[in-house]
């Protein structure tokens, strides 16, 4: 019953009791004293209140009630699973190079990936893809580094050029700081989530790092006009540029970004804080004067990207555009959109998303094919759900290089439309169909495609 | 149809690895990994569903450590709460842990 210091001499020989001196031979009930250490005679065990003959009743009855909960949690996974032993693995090792073997002819970047699904990326194992030589960093999930650990990244990664980590919480102004520091041939940064850094530390980090030339980040309440400026005036080389949901978006924004004209190549301002943060015309006079050099536009869920902005913004302005992302931007009508690709006079797209824009159909899908659909590599109407048959039978006739296809809510595509795609799109690697339900089981498999969202699919 | 999917259930199936060993498991075994699971399920008309055979793109000792994995999980994944489990850590050596991370992630096991 109570926890033995000294283990219980053999049954049969002498033994003095703490209590009252006495000899008495042990035998099978003989019980400790409580505190120990020592043993009792049966009058003093008897008399300090644990009777060994004693029968105890009460825990009996509760034993059965006990059993029924285990029952009922029976089934409860208590497998690890592999993936999840390896990375213990992988930890416990992780200084022992000698025993990990030889990193470099394994593909790190797989690694990563792998860390990440489970969400096991911590300061422990993060240092398998540190390295001084290390130019290039690409974390998929570093939920789990606390600011101590991302300071520690940049100081075991000096010669960091492009660093990207997803899912960056935790990373705050001291982190900020010393990466102003730290990292000094830094030429492209992109964070998801780096919400805590406050201004005046992204203001230092942007201060420190002059060569920067991309900037990418998703996600901050804090990032205000005065880092937009800051990041401006000391960064006159930013070719990328990614605010994507950022509270504070405003026209103000766009009046800096004015002066990067001519060098930036990819903007993405999507998902502002309020999705009427831009204006009408505020859109179109920045497109006006860093259209010429743009690769890449996404400005996806501004309630102020009108048929208007795509007249007078993209249309004389964005020629070279290759990647065009617009997505749930429901002001666009059918008709403009649709004249917008049969006048417009730019080079065709090779990746285009226009998803969740409900009023576009099969209009704009003719015409944006005529436009583009021989460099269309990427394609997303996700949500254009009056496209008719004939329509989306012209998809797969006109943009033979389709790599990568959703068509999800489209409710005329079916097994046969599948079928056209797997025929005449030989380089398909992705086929999404989320709420279409006459793609069926039976619909045609490809090796190699993926083809997700079929309603009737098992699940095994 | 109860009986027909028990027995088939105790087929075997073969899994080949790069350097030419092949590996003899139970369907049921092979089932523990998700991608198998998709691989040999007889209405996708892969060649593995009616061949048996399941070409894994790794070496055979990271096969093996695979197999022996997926019997490990179907001898003990419907345990009772009380039974002892043993530990399969100490069966993975540090010097494949790498390869074997990569392997598991993409057979979902």
């Amino acid at each position: 019953m109570w926890r033995d210091d000294i283990p219980k001499p053999p049954v049969g020989s002498f033994e003095n009791c703490v209590r009252c001196q006495k000899q008495f031979t042990v035998t099978k009930y003989t019980v400790a004293a409580n505190p120990p250490p020592g043993y009792l005679c049966h009058p003093c065990a008897k008399s300090s209140g644990s009777d060994p003959f004693k029968k105890p009743a009460a825990p009996r009855k509760r034993k059965p009630a006990a059993d029924k909960r285990k029952v009922e949690s029976y089934d409860e996974r208590r497998l690890p699973s592999l993936a999840a032993i390896c990375i213990q693995v992988i930890s416990k090792h992780i200084d022992d190079v000698e025993a990990l073997g030889d990193i470099g002819s394994m593909n790190l970047d797989e690694i990563a990936k792998a860390l990440a699904k489970n969400r096991s990326l911590n300061a422990e194992n993060a240092p398998l893809f540190y390295s001084i030589e290390n130019e290039r960093l690409v974390m998929y999930d570093v939920t789990n580094l606390t600011p101590p650990a991302l300071c520690a990244l940049a100081s075991l990664n000096p010669n960091l050029t492009n660093l990207r980590l997803d899912y960056c919480g935790h990373m705050d102004d001291t982190v900020a700081n010393a990466w102003a520091n730290s990292l000094p041939n830094l030429k492209r940064v992109e964070l998801l989530g780096p919400f805590l850094v406050r201004a005046p530390a992204w203001q230092a980090f942007f201060r420190a790092h002059p060569g920067l030339e991309g900037f990418l980040i998703t996600q901050s309440p804090r990032f205000d006009i005065e880092s937009m400026r800051v990041l401006v005036q000391s960064c006159p080389n930013l070719r990328e540029l990614r605010l994507k949901e950022v509270g504070q978006l405003s026209d103000e924004f766009l009046e800096e970004i004015k002066s990067l004209a001519g060098k930036l190549t990819y903007i993405d301002l999507s998902y502002p804080g309020n999705p009427e943060a831009l204006s009408e015309q505020g859109l179109i006079d920045l497109l006006a004067m860093i259209g010429s050099s743009l690769d890449h536009l996404d400005l996806s869920g501004h309630s102020s990207v009108t048929d208007g902005v795509l007249f007078r913004g993209v249309k004389p302005h964005a020629t070279t555009l290759k990647s065009l992302v617009l997505a749930n931007t429901t002001e666009m009508t059918d008709a403009g959109v649709a004249e917008f690709f049969s006048t417009w006079q730019g080079k065709p797209l090779s990746k285009v998303d226009m998803s969740r824009n409900h009023q576009l159909a099969d209009a704009s899908l003719d015409a944006l094919l005529k436009h583009s659909g021989t460099e269309l590599t990427e394609l997303n109407i996700n949500g254009w759900k009056d496209v008719s048959e004939g329509s989306l039978k012209a998809i797969p006739k006109h943009a033979p290089l389709l790599r990568k296809l959703d068509v999800g809510f489209c409710r005329a595509a079916d097994d046969f439309f599948i079928k056209d795609i797997f025929e005449r799109c030989p380089e398909v690697q992705e086929i999404k169909v989320w709420g279409c339900p006459r793609v069926t089981e039976h619909c045609p498999r490809k090796r190699g495609v993926n083809i997700f969202g079929i309603e009737t699919a098992q699940i095994f | 149809m109860q009986a027909e999917e028990q027995d088939k259930m105790n087929e075997w199936v073969r899994l080949t690895s790069t350097d030419g060993y092949d590996f003899l498991v139970k369907r049921k075994v092979a089932m523990g990994s998700g991608t198998l699971r998709n691989s040999l399920s007889a209405e996708s008309s892969f060649s593995e569903a009616l061949s048996n055979t399941c070409h894994i793109n790794e070496r055979a000792v990271i096969v093996e450590k695979l197999c022996e994995y997926l019997s490990y999980k179907s001898l003990y994944d419907g345990a009772k709460k009380n039974e002892e489990i043993p530990d399969f850590q100490d069966r993975v050596q540090p010097e494949i842990s790498l390869e074997l991370l990569v392997a598991a992630d993409y057979y979902d096991v």
